[in-house]
């Protein structure tokens, strides 16, 4: 089933990327890769809407820079068609401080003639920047009330 | 051909969340159902883990007391033979404020027997927060 094939691509391509094999991970990627992520861009600028290879490891770059350490667990993985979903938990490990950062991603794939042709990211931004920025966010909303944060 | 569990589910959801109609609901959640939906528990109580079939339909109650939809958009979905995943856009109102808001989410249900055993909802929540807020929160860029 073609299901099983793109669903071991999609594990493939994310051994890679952990691992640090960025043009590995690029060549399952198509020329024309799309990926998008939801971040707040003004606080995680990397982020947000990338289009080709060129730009996607550009930000790649970016995050193993910050990163030295790289684990994903996939508890929830389903396939149809030409379509791969993974409920991704990640570790990513500081190289300012090695304090981990952990949190859930639901990732979208799309596949087209055996490569990743579009990358869809949603997760909990709010609790992403607070472990990234080490703030309590939702306690610096409560003390700074309205229009000061 | 049998109809997939996801559809019934969302249909009884929706209808559970706009006309406070829980009757179709209670018949497709697993006793033993574990529910989550990943964000600041402290601003959205209706948000974070759940255990139980009861646990579970009084979290919809809340999020019903607190939100209407006006519609939804999947960007993408699979199905599974017991499972499905989507990625959705949704449009509601917080019937507190009277405020619209806009949501992207993406869940991933699991489901035993026809009735939902498992379901985790991940919510771009920086941007909701910001939505309730109804203003930008400023923090320092951490790159360029």
């Amino acid at each position: 089933m073609i299901e099983n094939l793109h669903r071991q691509r999609v594990l493939n391509f994310l051994d890679m990327f952990s691992n640090g094999d960025l043009e590995a991970a690029l060549s399952r990627c198509t020329d024309d890769i799309e990926f998008f992520s939801n971040a707040p861009i003004d606080i995680l600028p990397h982020m947000g809407l990338r289009h080709g290879k060129a730009d996607l490891l550009d930000m790649w770059k970016t995050v193993h820079a910050r990163y030295s350490n790289m684990r994903y667990e996939i508890p929830i993985l389903i396939a149809e068609g030409d379509q791969v979903a993974a409920n991704i938990r990640a570790f990513f490990r500081k190289r300012s401080n090695d304090r981990v950062v952990q949190f859930d991603i639901a990732t979208f794939y799309t596949l087209r003639e055996g490569r990743i042709a579009r990358i869809r990211e949603i997760m909990d931004t709010f609790d992403l920047v607070a472990q990234v920025l080490e703030r309590d966010l939702a306690a610096l909303l409560a003390a700074t009330g309205p229009d000061k944060t | 051909m049998t109809e997939h569990s996801l559809w019934r589910f969302s249909r009884a959801l929706h209808r559970a969340i706009n006309d406070r109609q829980y009757e179709d609901l209670q018949g497709l959640i697993d006793e033993d159902v574990d529910w989550a939906v990943y964000g600041p528990i402290d601003m959205f109580p209706f948000f974070g883990a759940r255990h139980g079939k009861a646990a579970v339909l009084e979290v919809i109650r809340q999020v019903a007391e607190n939100v209407r939809v006006h519609r939804f958009d999947r960007e993408s979905i699979m199905l599974g033979v017991d499972s499905a995943s989507s990625m959705m856009r949704y449009s509601l109102t917080a019937l507190d404020s009277n405020k619209p808001i806009s949501l992207r989410l993406a869940q991933f249900a699991q489901f035993r027997a026809g009735r939902l055993s498992s379901i985790r909802i991940l919510v771009d929540t920086f941007d909701l927060v910001e939505q309730a807020l109804g203003r930008p929160i400023h923090l320092p860029r951490i790159a360029s």
